[in-house]
């Protein structure tokens, strides 16, 4: 069914979207063992910024550098008051997204449209000339399937370098961190820098995709990284060779699928978050299941 | 050459718990020395190690390496030409990094951790030669995450990985503490070896009184915040457990233990 | 593995069956922001527009109504789901609502009916084979309400949320207008539902003559506990709607939201029966208005009513 079908595009391009948000909190959460609130901040942040510019006529393409500087900035606030001021991460976190909560609506206001009018990375000569022959649903799989693939790849290879090593070990055990010379603090900064950075790139590619920036667009994003980063490591906790930020892209996809399928049984309105918290329960109770034999990890 | 002048530290200053640990108190350990340091609890044996790393902040005097002070240094920084060996087996190496993650680590210590692999394939054979030192079999286990590892083969690995890069002091911080006899005897041993053959500057806080007495060429034993006893050289390789064990006993009868 | 094609294989058994062929009826679907009293009144108010105009329900077109619990992620996967399935209409309740369906319908050509948006020329929502109903609040007739039921009064207390747009929207329009019929205005904005207490009695303490309310969700949540501060305080409130004015405002010069959704629900009759397209229709503002009071809140704070309000007004729980 055609109609089956399309939405099946439309919710995987909402899933590889928010897989870079993903991306961000495993970075913050799972590597770095730091629950990053900033999240809630960056993300509209990105959105905020890329509304802004797309409707002062700023190319589309060139708006994906300036949000990744702007939600750099964001993770390098919450790392310094972290580091330098001595305030605990999870407070640190919450400053920087109350500050950002109204520098966002200074940026953009309450909410702020983009006009069809106006091209997006959707819509642009340069996608048309490529892309000019699909319809936008499927051009939006393409562009988001290549974004977030593109972002994983380096993010692998980043983590296959010595700064990203040192990343690793920061989140593992710090004290071995200041045993090997090393300021774990800038360390940290530069996980969190990145990390938003990338949070602040789903913001951009959401507000593309939708057309608009809302001031409370932010809210349980932080909830919904967790939840997609708990669900892919859990679900290939066993494959070891599905490297993290993959697991984390599936996990994002299957939240997007999990919505949409309570959306579509078309039972109360007012159940559907139930409905997926069920549907969560589902996945991660599959992905806890152990085969008999093998011992289940201390 | 490490040397402590005229420290003063005091925990708690101004406060109902105030206590003096540290008055004028001085030490100089030379190039080459194996010094172990053994004393009560509380006697600042731990305090002086964290004094030196500069975990903890000094009220009075100086730190010197090599004639300069190093007081302005950071933690981090002060461990750039200093290895660390921690009493808790965890604390020496990453348990979700493999073993040869963990000595790729280790072995660019000093130098900046920048966009380069973060392994180097040529220095493969070198990590396996140095892991074959402890005689664990853990060369052939070197794509392992080292938290499968036990505790004292951690330890051995903290023990490798300490020493990978050149260093000008080795601090021991009640390393076997926390291993089974049978284990702490092999990493005593094999300290021993590593310090012998690096020619490295040690410093050994221990509880073990033997291996205070059998390993190392220098012997201080501290009270309330000073040397009460001192040996080295021919006198330190003449003394018996025993000796040490009644001089030890009677300062504790002293100050009421 | 195999765990993992099995959730996705029956999930995808779910949505074939779920989003199955509904046949030849046109479903219409309904995408609200999330269940409020105002916006709740719209829905059912559209529903009786379509009935209005001679169109039955599961005859001549069925109803797909999901709401989005006040998450815009929702909104946007709602509105995916109505363009997926080709629906024959999307109506949006709320801005974001109303957006998210308006984005989920570009390069497809299905007609977009909002309701329940002060600014839709600010939500871009003008142009386009889009339509609907603005509920732009009635500032001037409600600036001429407290003034004829509080001739001495000065400043107006209001409080609004700074992220929501009708409200920002809102504000404007009584600064505007405010000194026009002799009033200052005491804005304070929140940011979230819990600092409105706060701020209620930051304007007590400021001694306003009066509150006046937006549309305000925040707000409008937390009314019962405003109008126990602002009643021990002797300061009248004025709502904005007839559900307000139930609750315990003096009274309003205020939108009648079933009749906005009836009148949305006329026009999305016409786009359904094919008399006109969505683009072709331009947006309506409502501009009736009722005066709804409550006569007891009224005596309490020693308001009488003209003759000539009195015979206009409704009395709020007869509404």
């Amino acid at each position: 069914m055609s109609s089956l079908f399309d939405l099946a595009v439309g919710t995987m391009t909402q899933g590889l979207i928010y897989a870079l948000l993903s991306y961000g909190v495993y970075i913050t959460y799972k590597i770095l063992d730091f629950p990053d609130l900033t999240v809630d901040g960056s993300f509209p942040l990105g959105a905020a910024v890329t509304a802004v510019l797309l409707t002062k006529g700023f190319s589309p393409y060139l708006t994906i550098p300036v949000v990744l500087a702007v939600g750099a900035a964001a993770g390098l606030a919450t790392g310094l008051i972290h580091v330098k001021l001595h305030v605990r991460d999870l407070l640190a976190g919450i400053i920087t997204m109350t500050a950002l909560f109204s520098i966002n609506l200074q940026i953009a206001g309450s909410n702020l449209i983009v006009d069809r009018a106006v091209n997006t990375i959707f819509t642009a000569a340069p996608t048309m000339a490529l892309l000019g022959g699909t319809a936008l649903i499927y051009r939006k799989l393409i562009i988001t399937f290549i974004i977030a693939v593109l972002f994983k790849i380096l993010l692998d290879v980043y983590f296959t370098t010595k700064s990203g090593l040192l990343l690793r070990a920061v989140g593992d055990n710090s004290v071995l961190v200041t045993t090997l010379a090393k300021d774990k603090g800038t360390v940290k900064i530069i996980g969190l820098v990145i990390s938003n950075a990338l949070v602040a790139l789903a913001g951009c590619i959401v507000c593309q995709e939708q057309r608009s920036f809302s001031s409370t667009m932010g809210t349980g994003q932080v909830v919904f990284g967790l939840a997609t980063v708990i669900i892919g490591t859990t679900l290939f906790k066993k494959l070891s060779f599905v490297k993290g930020t993959t697991a984390v892209m599936i996990g994002s996809i299957l939240y997007k699928v999990s919505i949409q399928t309570a959306i579509s049984l078309g039972l109360p309105a007012n159940l559907l978050k139930f409905i997926t918290a069920v549907l969560f329960l589902g996945i991660l109770v599959i992905g806890n299941y152990q085969k008999s034999g093998v011992k289940k990890s201390a | 050459m490490l040397e402590l002048q005229n420290i003063t530290k005091i925990y708690n200053p101004a406060t109902i718990t105030e206590m003096c640990l540290f008055k004028e108190f001085n030490l100089t350990i030379g190039d080459g020395e194996f010094l172990s340091i053994v004393g009560s609890n509380g006697s600042g044996k731990t305090s002086l190690l964290n004094i030196i790393c500069g975990s903890i902040p000094i009220d009075g005097g100086q730190v010197r390496i090599g004639g300069e002070s190093i007081d302005r240094l950071k933690d981090y920084q002060r461990y750039k030409k200093m290895g660390r060996v921690y009493q808790n087996p965890a604390m020496g190496t990453c348990p979700h990094l493999t073993l040869l993650e963990n000595m790729s680590l280790a072995d660019n210590k000093g130098k900046p951790f920048g966009l380069g692999s973060s392994v180097n394939k040529a220095r493969l054979s070198f990590y396996k030669e140095q892991l074959a030192i402890l005689g664990l079999g853990l060369e052939n286990k070197i794509n392992i995450k080292v938290g499968s590892l036990s505790g004292g083969q951690r330890q051995a690995v903290a023990l490798i990985m300490s020493t990978l890069t050149p260093v000008d002091f080795l601090i021991l911080d009640e390393h076997t503490a926390a291993l089974d006899p049978k284990t702490a005897d092999i990493i005593m041993e094999l300290t021993d070896k590593i310090v012998k053959e690096k020619k490295l500057t040690a410093m050994m806080v221990t509880h073990n009184l033997r291996y205070a007495v059998e390993y190392g060429s220098r012997l201080i034993m501290m009270n309330n915040g000073g040397i009460v006893l001192e040996k080295s050289g021919a006198e330190k390789k003449g003394l018996n457990v025993v000796d040490i064990l009644k001089i030890f006993t009677d300062i504790s009868i002293e100050c009421g233990n | 593995m195999k765990k993992l094609i099995a959730v996705l294989l029956s999930m995808a058994f779910l949505f074939s069956v779920t989003t199955g062929c509904s046949k030849k009826i046109p479903v219409i679907g309904i995408s609200q922001y999330g269940e409020h009293a105002s916006l709740d009144n719209c829905r059912e108010g559209f529903l009786q527009g379509l009935k209005d105009a001679g169109l039955t329900e599961g005859k001549d077109f069925t109803v797909n109504y999901q709401n989005a619990g006040f998450d815009d992620a929702i909104a946007t996967q709602i509105a995916q789901n109505f363009s997926s399935n080709n629906v024959a209409l999307m109506c949006g309740i709320a801005t974001p609502s109303a957006t998210a369906c308006y984005a989920a319908a570009e390069d497809k050509d299905i007609p977009v009916i909002f309701t329940a948006i002060t600014d839709p020329v600010k939500a871009k929502l003008d142009s386009g084979n889009v339509t609907g109903t603005s509920d732009k609040l009635p500032v001037d007739a409600q600036l001429d309400l407290i003034r004829q039921l509080q001739p001495d009064a000065s400043t107006i207390g209001i409080i609004y949320t700074t992220s929501e747009p009708n409200s920002v929207s809102a504000i404007a329009d009584y600064e505007a207008k405010a000194s026009e019929y002799g009033f200052t205005i005491e804005a304070i904005g929140v940011t979230q539902q819990s600092d409105v207490t706060q701020a209620a009695d930051t304007l007590i303490a400021k001694g306003v003559d009066c509150f006046s309310n937006l549309t305000d969700n925040n707000v409008v949540g937390v009314l019962s506990s405003v109008l126990e501060k602002t009643s021990e305080a002797g300061i009248p409130v004025y709502g904005s709607e007839v559900e307000q004015v139930k609750l315990g405002c003096v009274a309003a010069a205020g939108i009648d939201y079933y009749l906005l959704g009836q009148q949305t629900g006329a026009m999305a009759a016409k786009v359904l029966k094919g008399e006109a397209k969505a683009s072709e229709i331009p947006y309506e503002t409502i501009s009736e208005y009722g005066i709804y009071i409550n006569s007891a809140a009224l005596s309490e704070m020693g308001i009488t009513l003209s003759a000539a309000i009195a015979d206009k007004a409704i009395e709020s729980d007869k509404a």
